[in-house]
């Protein structure tokens, strides 16, 4: 969300995307003028910088993140702190200068655009990390595909945007008189759409990949996790914002339906990511069968000895 | 130098978990089995156990997954799949990459650990009363294994009929 709404705020800076005139556009702080007409637009790097440390504190050893720091080319892991950090730095340093009152800084030359590009490069690849992390997962079927980063990209994107538009809600920098709302809504509603078209390829896909991705689409789509599935990323994720928006479009200056239709969208990113994550089975190793063969045909035996019913789950040591 | 490997012959298991307490003292100085670097999978109710150990396979997802290479291959001692604990980060990648499920973190140390065969003295063998646990040259054993393999298979496949 923090990087995608990044790229969308620093496509909305460089094609200069009409704002209307912000309520709080300025503060007045020890007699310096913080301008904070791009806060809502730059405030993904605040965000992924206070998500990051949270990879940080789930390692064993918390210092030795360096370590993987200090190794890019071993895994995706390693990049990806790599990638999270440049973002992180880059994407703070243009938030402070758009804020900051400072002349020295000269806001408005076209230097500025080099660390631009290259946050912007990086929002994409923090955006689209975590996916390629998993997709590097290759004993885990529903995670070992391409369309997986892509999948996490898009809902980056969508849920990036919607964070913008909730972000600048009530500020007055995006009003409806201006058209830039309905830009940014219809553009996140597109997003919407090639989500849902992704997510069903990528069911799709898993579900005739391999015996392991069709029991996750099973698991995730009619097993126990239906109810994050159908509840969480198709009715939050994508039913019930689509309509709020379509609703609140014919009632322009209404900020409650588009507000509930944005927490609702960014719960449903929440929920397909959790989803994914938490239907992810093993792949099955030949020995996997042997067992089962063995364990039925004791189970037969038990049986017809007459020692009880045995139960047709293996239990654990 | 041979490589060598660990063969499980789990019908002669008979579920004693020796081994998994002589790997924890080995290992770790405790008598812990939950530590073990070994583990016996039981299912009690129909009497079928199933020594699991890392198989250091030929391409390891662990080692390759691993954001330190802390899991990596020695080729100058046995070839063994290896977590070097002063790198890892215990990020526990490899346990999600791992399709046997083997590296498993140790809470006491905060890293990643897996079975390194002892350092060439695999204790869960030199301890296994029935020997169910064997540390064999590869190159001899492939075959015989093999064969071994394909007529328990068969005769599982006969019995499940």
């Amino acid at each position: 969300m923090g990087a995608g709404s990044f790229i969308i705020g620093t496509l909305i800076g460089w094609f200069n995307v009409k704002l209307g005139p912000p309520s709080l556009s300025s503060i007045d702080l020890f007699g310096h003028t913080l301008n904070l007409s791009s806060v809502s637009l730059l405030w993904g790097p605040v965000m992924v910088a206070i998500g990051a440390p949270f990879l940080i504190l789930d390692l064993g050893i918390k210092w030795r993140f360096i370590y993987a720091c200090l190794n890019p080319r071993t895994s995706w892991v390693a990049r990806g702190f790599i990638i999270l950090s440049i973002f992180i730095i880059l994407g703070l340093v243009l938030l402070a200068k758009s804020v900051l009152p400072f002349e020295w800084l000269h806001p408005g030359s076209v230097l500025w655009r080099i660390p631009e590009i290259i946050a912007f490069i990086f929002a994409f690849g923090t955006a689209i990390y975590t996916g390629i992390l998993l997709k590097a997962t290759k004993s885990i079927p529903l995670w070992n595909t391409s369309l997986l980063p892509l999948l996490f990209l898009v809902s980056g994107l969508s849920t990036g945007s919607m964070a913008i538009i909730l972000s600048t809600l009530g500020t007055g920098l995006i009003s409806h008189d201006t058209g830039a709302l309905k830009v940014l809504t219809g553009g996140e509603q597109v997003l919407v759409v090639i989500e849902g078209i992704l997510l069903y390829l990528f069911l799709f896909r898993r579900y005739r990949a391999a015996e392991q991705g069709k029991d996750s689409v099973r698991l995730l789509v009619f097993g126990e996790m239906k109810m994050i599935f159908w509840g969480g990323v198709v009715l939050l994720g994508f039913i019930f914002p689509v309509i709020l928006e379509n609703i609140a479009s014919f009632f322009p200056g209404n900020v409650l339906l588009i507000c509930v239709a944005g927490i609702l969208l960014l719960w449903g990113g929440f929920f397909l990511r959790l989803g994914i994550l938490r239907a992810g089975i093993r792949d099955q190793i030949p020995m996997h069968r042997l067992m089962e063969i063995q364990y039925n045909a004791m189970a037969e035996r038990t049986k017809r000895l007459g020692a009880g019913k045995p139960t047709n789950l293996p239990l654990g040591s | 130098m041979d490589e060598k490997v660990l063969i499980v012959d789990q019908q002669k298991c008979t579920g004693c978990r020796l081994c998994e307490m002589v790997c924890s003292v080995f290992h770790t100085g405790a008598s812990n089995p939950s530590r073990s670097r070994i583990k016996v999978i039981k299912w009690e109710d129909v009497g079928l156990y199933l020594p699991m150990a890392c198989n250091h396979c030929e391409k390891p997802y662990c080692a390759e997954v691993c954001p330190t290479k802390a899991c990596h291959r020695e080729p100058e001692n046995n070839y063994r799949v290896t977590i070097d604990k002063k790198l890892c980060i215990g990020c526990r990648t490899c346990v999600v990459a791992c399709p046997f499920g083997h590296p498993f973190f140790d809470v006491n140390e905060r890293v990643t650990v897996k079975c390194d065969h002892c350092d060439g003295d695999p204790q869960c063998v030199r301890f296994c009363e029935v020997k169910a646990i064997s540390f064999l040259d590869a190159d001899k054993t492939n075959m015989a294994r093999k064969r071994e393999f394909a007529n328990r298979f068969a005769d599982s496949m006969r019995q499940g009929r």
